[in-house]
């Protein structure tokens, strides 16, 4: 039945939708659906082969994306006095761009499909780290007294009662990595892949040949969406339990001293750039364009250098902001919508995974030709970039509002709204700061591409021009400058969520 | 199109003589060299005459293995010639000069296109042909290239800032939906990509304006060329028979290139228009007289000339033509 009825709703877009274009004919940036399916039939065997392609480079990528996740999860629970260090390396990691990752690893890996692969894994390891480990917290503080009473320790305490907790949440991980996964084997083929949807989507942006882009955006989302809903019914088969009530006493916090705390960043700053630089010693990486710690210092040093990469980056910073703060609110609104309105669900939510699995630089130009390449315009490629995570996070959220306080709120007979108020969203909050924090590498990527492909000016610039001038210490500055805003950002949104969450949610901290 | 004879007859008697030589021992002479060769964009009839060397054997006959990796958005061709993981990569006098001034040992030891493909690509009906016609235009292009526009106004003297600057991304779409008036491209792709598509459109070549600068130059590091000579020899001679193939029949590259990567979704009459666009910018009378490839201390003082304009501060010592002289001696 409802599958008839989505039947019949994607006839009725794709009428919609044909009509509208031989109502404007002579459009080149927008295909027919006849159009679409013309160049796919035309070209099935190439696109299969492409799509196959990309596909299992995804896979694998997703794979060890994944696996790395688990382990280092693993690792920052077990460990918990190495998790502020490896998660500020994690993300310093997510946070390298692919003009400079790019290179080194094309070096690195040679011809063939290391480096798709490898960022397929950089693309997932992260925001399946981050969901990962809200779900291994997500236990009741009743469970891990229980455990400590019992003489157990973390090992034993994450075996029994912290991996099954996390498994919902560990499922919401692979879901959104799936679309990830797709997009990073894509963006990893322009760093000179010889075949796959990356490759065809270059050579069709570049052709004109609007139909051939439309028609591989629509097969990539296709397979993100097949993939995304496949991990998501074997979620639904795995977890078949509702989590558990999450109440329980305040944590007692433990506040740390300000001397404690810079030496902790103290400890982690030297840790990065002591991995950095042996790591490039390590794999012999030529300085010319793998630049080290000391180069980026010797560069930054200099005045003039300094005040061009912070000038553009106050540039970036203005634009970035305002299109950080809209992509959260969207998703978090639209998942607030999708409870109450369950029909919604839906109808949002392909719509949501296509926009996902879509690479940014195929759709940043007809977003930047619907918007303008002004604020707006910016601010919406932004949103459109961290809207999904924050979506799907926040949606599973709502749902683990514990059974007892909904049925509480049932049998008062309260509305809809304001169960959503007082239970709902309180519940949701961990996983909305979870994918806030998550957002901030993900808002800088795309106001880099952003400015890259539009609007020409701040950090994205500044980068995209070592194509042309082997400037690799401007680029690995805008590199390390970036790295340092997001690290500083993430940390400002942790101390709002820990503030909020001791309230809403206080096993989280 | 005049056609360097004597090289295609001296190269026919040596590779004879050289395939003679290795029947008779019915063994190869000596085992291949592997070399990587980094291009610098996606595979395409641009590179034909490398698809040519391939396919006819021209680098293996001299006991070269050459693989051809294909460039990409985020696949510098400079990082792997300065690795040494590329033996020789397609580059531009422009960027390699700005790899040099960062601390790169290249050189460039042949030139492909004589005349640089950067073009002004407009619509018929809102056409530009010189530069003047620049003036209240918009002209799509990258931020990056601002420095090209500087040197073609300069060079005609025309106020850059009379002309709206639209960053785009690299692709005709802003100029057909009218986002812009005219586009900063090659030659060789935008506007073959808007003829196919039934655009009419026009190009202003800037080589015909002043600006100057060799582009799709082979680069070296000094240390190969010093002590890899003998295969930079082999794959630059390698090249010069390819292209001179592909000169008398860019139909038959194109249609080459559209069969050996079936993979990269190549459409055979953009490729045919391409090859037989790219012809004047790599053939002229230059390279009738002395060969493909080669360069002049008068056309290489002419790039540095332009190269000043793009802020570039460059020596004759940028170009080496000992490696030319060995294939053409």
């Amino acid at each position: 039945m409802t599958v008839l009825r989505l039947l019949l709703w994607l006839c009725v877009v794709l009428v919609l939708w044909e009509g509208a274009l031989r109502l404007v004919p002579g459009s080149l940036l927008v295909s027919s659906p006849l159009a679409i399916a013309g160049y796919v039939s035309n070209n099935a065997a190439l696109l299969a082969r492409a799509a196959l392609e990309t596909s299992v480079n995804a896979a694998q990528g997703f794979v060890w994306g994944n696996l790395a996740a688990i382990g280092l999860g693993t690792i920052m629970i077990v460990f918990p006095r190495s998790a502020r260090t490896l998660s500020a390396v994690c993300l310093l990691v997510f946070c390298v761009p692919l003009i400079a990752s790019g290179p080194i690893l094309r070096v690195l890996f040679g011809p063939g499909t290391g480096p798709q692969i490898a960022l397929a894994a950089l693309a997932v390891y992260y925001t399946t780290l981050l969901t990962l480990l809200v779900g291994l917290r997500a236990v009741s503080q009743t469970w891990t007294d229980l455990m400590r009473v019992y003489g157990r320790g973390p090992m034993s305490t994450l075996i029994r009662a912290r991996a099954r907790a996390s498994l919902p949440y560990l499922f919401v991980g692979l879901q959104i990595s799936a679309p990830a996964a797709l997009l990073g084997a894509m963006i990893g083929e322009f760093t000179g892949a010889e075949r796959g949807l990356g490759v065809l989507t270059l050579r069709a942006m570049r052709g004109l040949d609007t139909n051939a882009t439309w028609a591989l955006a629509l097969i990539a989302a296709l397979i993100a969406m097949i993939a995304y809903g496949s991990i998501g019914w074997l979620g639904q088969r795995v977890v078949a339990y509702r989590p558990v009530i999450l109440l329980s006493a305040p944590a007692v916090s433990v506040r740390q001293r300000p001397w404690k705390y810079l030496l902790e960043i103290g400890f982690t700053t030297a840790f990065v750039l002591i991995l950095w630089q042996v790591s490039m010693d390590a794999l012999d990486l030529n300085r010319f364009f793998a630049k080290r710690p000391g180069d980026v210092w010797a560069f930054l040093a200099e005045a003039q250098n300094r005040n061009t990469v912070l000038s553009a980056l106050a540039e970036t910073l203005s634009f970035a902001v305002p299109g950080y703060l809209a992509g959260l609110a969207l998703g978090a609104a639209l998942a607030a919508l999708v409870v109450l309105s369950p029909a919604l669900n839906r109808a949002t939510m392909p719509v949501a995974v296509a926009l996902r699995a879509v690479p940014i630089i195929t759709t940043a130009p007809l977003l930047v030709l619907a918007f303008g390449r002004g604020l707006v315009g910016t601010m919406v490629v932004v949103a459109v970039m961290i809207f999904f995570p924050t979506f799907v996070a926040c949606q599973q959220g709502l749902r683990q509002t514990p059974g007892q306080v909904v049925d509480l709120f049932r049998s008062y007979d309260a509305g809809r709204w304001h169960l959503l108020r007082a239970a709902q969203i309180p519940a949701m909050l961990p996983a909305f700061f979870a994918s806030a924090r998550m957002a901030v590498p993900a808002a800088l990527l795309a106001i880099t591409t952003v400015e890259w492909l539009a609007t020409g000016k701040g950090i994205g610039v500044l980068m995209a021009t070592t194509a042309s001038t082997s400037n690799y210490n401007m680029l690995w500055s805008c590199v390390v400058i970036l790295a340092v805003v997001a690290v500083v950002v993430y940390a400002a949104v942790a101390a709002v969520e820990h503030r909020v969450l001791r309230i809403y949610a206080n096993e989280q901290v | 199109m005049t056609q360097p004879a004597h090289l295609t007859r001296r190269f026919f008697l040596q590779t004879s003589a050289a395939g003679v030589a290795t029947a008779a021992a019915g063994v190869p002479a000596f085992a291949a060299t592997s070399v990587n060769f980094q291009l610098s964009w996606l595979h395409s009839v641009q590179f034909g005459g490398s698809y040519i060397a391939a396919k006819k054997g021209y680098w293996t006959e001299q006991g070269l293995d050459v693989s051809l990796s294909q460039g990409g958005p985020n696949a510098p061709v400079e990082p792997p010639v300065v690795s040494g993981t590329a033996l020789v990569g397609i580059s531009a006098a422009d960027y390699t000069a700005a790899a040099v001034s960062q601390g790169a040992p290249f050189k460039i030891i042949a030139v492909a296109m004589q005349k640089n493909p950067f073009a002004i690509a407009s619509l018929a009906a809102n056409p530009v042909n010189t530069p003047a016609d620049l003036v209240g235009k918009r002209i799509g292009m990258a931020v990056a290239n601002t420095p090209v526009l500087q040197a073609l106004c300069t060079l005609n003297n025309v106020d850059i800032n009379d002309i709206e600057i639209v960053p785009t991304q690299y692709d005709p779409a802003p100029l057909v939906s009218g986002q812009v008036d005219c586009l900063l491209c090659w030659e060789t792709d935008l506007p073959v990509a808007m003829t196919v598509k039934g655009v009419d459109n026009t190009t202003m070549l800037m080589a015909d304006h002043g600006y100057a600068l060799h582009s799709q130059t082979y680069i070296a590091t000094e240390e190969s060329i010093a002590n890899q000579r003998a295969d930079l020899v082999a794959l630059i001679k390698g090249e010069v028979m390819g292209w001179n193939d592909y000169l008398n029949d860019t139909d038959a590259a194109a249609a080459l290139t559209v069969e050996m990567f079936p993979d990269a979704g190549l459409d055979l009459q953009t490729q045919k228009l391409q090859a037989a666009r790219q012809v004047p910018l790599m053939f002229s009378d230059l390279t009738a007289e002395n060969g493909f490839g080669w360069f002049t201390d008068d056309t290489v003082s002419k790039n540095i000339e332009t190269l000043a304009l793009l802020d570039h501060d460059v020596s004759a010592g940028l170009w080496d033509r000992s490696i030319l002289e060995e294939v053409h001696g």
